[in-house]
């Protein structure tokens, strides 16, 4: 049973086809994501996205591996892997993404899995990524409640 | 504290009845391993066992009780744990909602 993993779904008024699009190519992932993105959007696919500049030591750049690329229904990578080694459940995190029509839009549901065999140091390694910083402030027992929801099956 | 520690908080709080037990705990301000059983679907046993795993990442601490041992949640520990996971679902709940914005203003483009 996978616990280390989380769960999103969200509402989006625009159809499948435009959804998939922003999530797998470069130039929208660029917008939403990270400054920069080399990548096609085909199964067995690898490529690169990076944070910062690169042409400056400070740049993080990250491995990717396209799992699943079926338009406009579901599109997953792998991440979070030592350079150069290959993209396995055991040494990466699987985000997929899976697009359901919804009227006239698209229901959008991410799920981001591996945490749990990956270990706790993608959690610490995502965190530098996060351009959006709430002040958690919970108090217990609120925090196990949350803790569950963040790590449910 | 090293990554190999950190691997093993990681999955004491993944096992849904240690995070039952630590409820407990909290609510309770602490408890023993017996206390706990009679509020679970587990024997006491397995009860003293999962709080071992709690008390090895350091989510709890133990003091003697009469015969048992009374465990109480270190709240520092388990904010920790729970602040670094939390940062990895807010940073997801934020990009959900650039790609919707994103996606939203293409479809309203294409309509318009």
């Amino acid at each position: 049973m996978e616990y280390g993993s989380i769960e999103r779904e969200i509402r989006v008024d625009a159809s499948p086809e435009v959804v998939y699009e922003v999530i797998s190519t470069p130039e929208h992932l660029r917008e939403w994501w990270p400054d920069e993105a080399e990548l096609k959007p085909v199964p067995g696919a690898t490529g690169v996205i990076s944070f910062g500049d690169r042409s400056t030591p400070d740049a993080n750049v990250v491995a990717l591996t396209v799992i699943e690329a079926d338009p406009p229904r579901r599109f997953s990578f792998r991440w979070v892997y030592d350079e150069g080694e290959a993209a396995t459940p055991d040494n990466s995190l699987l985000v997929t993404f899976e697009l359901v029509p919804s009227g006239a839009g698209t229901l959008l549901r991410f799920t981001e899995t591996g945490f749990r065999e990956k270990g706790w140091e993608a959690a610490v390694l995502e965190e530098q990524y996060r351009e959006h910083v709430t002040g958690w402030d919970y108090f217990l027992p609120r925090l196990v409640t949350y803790v569950a929801r963040l790590v449910s099956p | 504290m090293s990554v190999a520690v950190d691997d093993e908080l990681w999955s004491a709080v993944g096992d849904p009845t240690r995070r039952r037990m630590l409820d407990l705990l909290l609510t309770g301000g602490g408890g023993t391993a017996t206390t706990l059983s009679e509020h679970l679907p587990v024997t006491r046993q397995a009860v003293a066992k999962h709080l071992g795993v709690l008390h090895r990442v350091g989510l709890v601490h133990v003091m003697p009780a009469g015969r048992e041992r009374r465990y109480e949640v270190d709240e520092a520990q388990l904010a920790r744990a729970v602040a670094q996971l939390a940062s990895v679902g807010a940073a997801w709940d934020a990009r959900l909602q650039r790609i919707k914005r994103i996606a939203e203003a293409i479809q309203r483009g294409q309509e318009g």
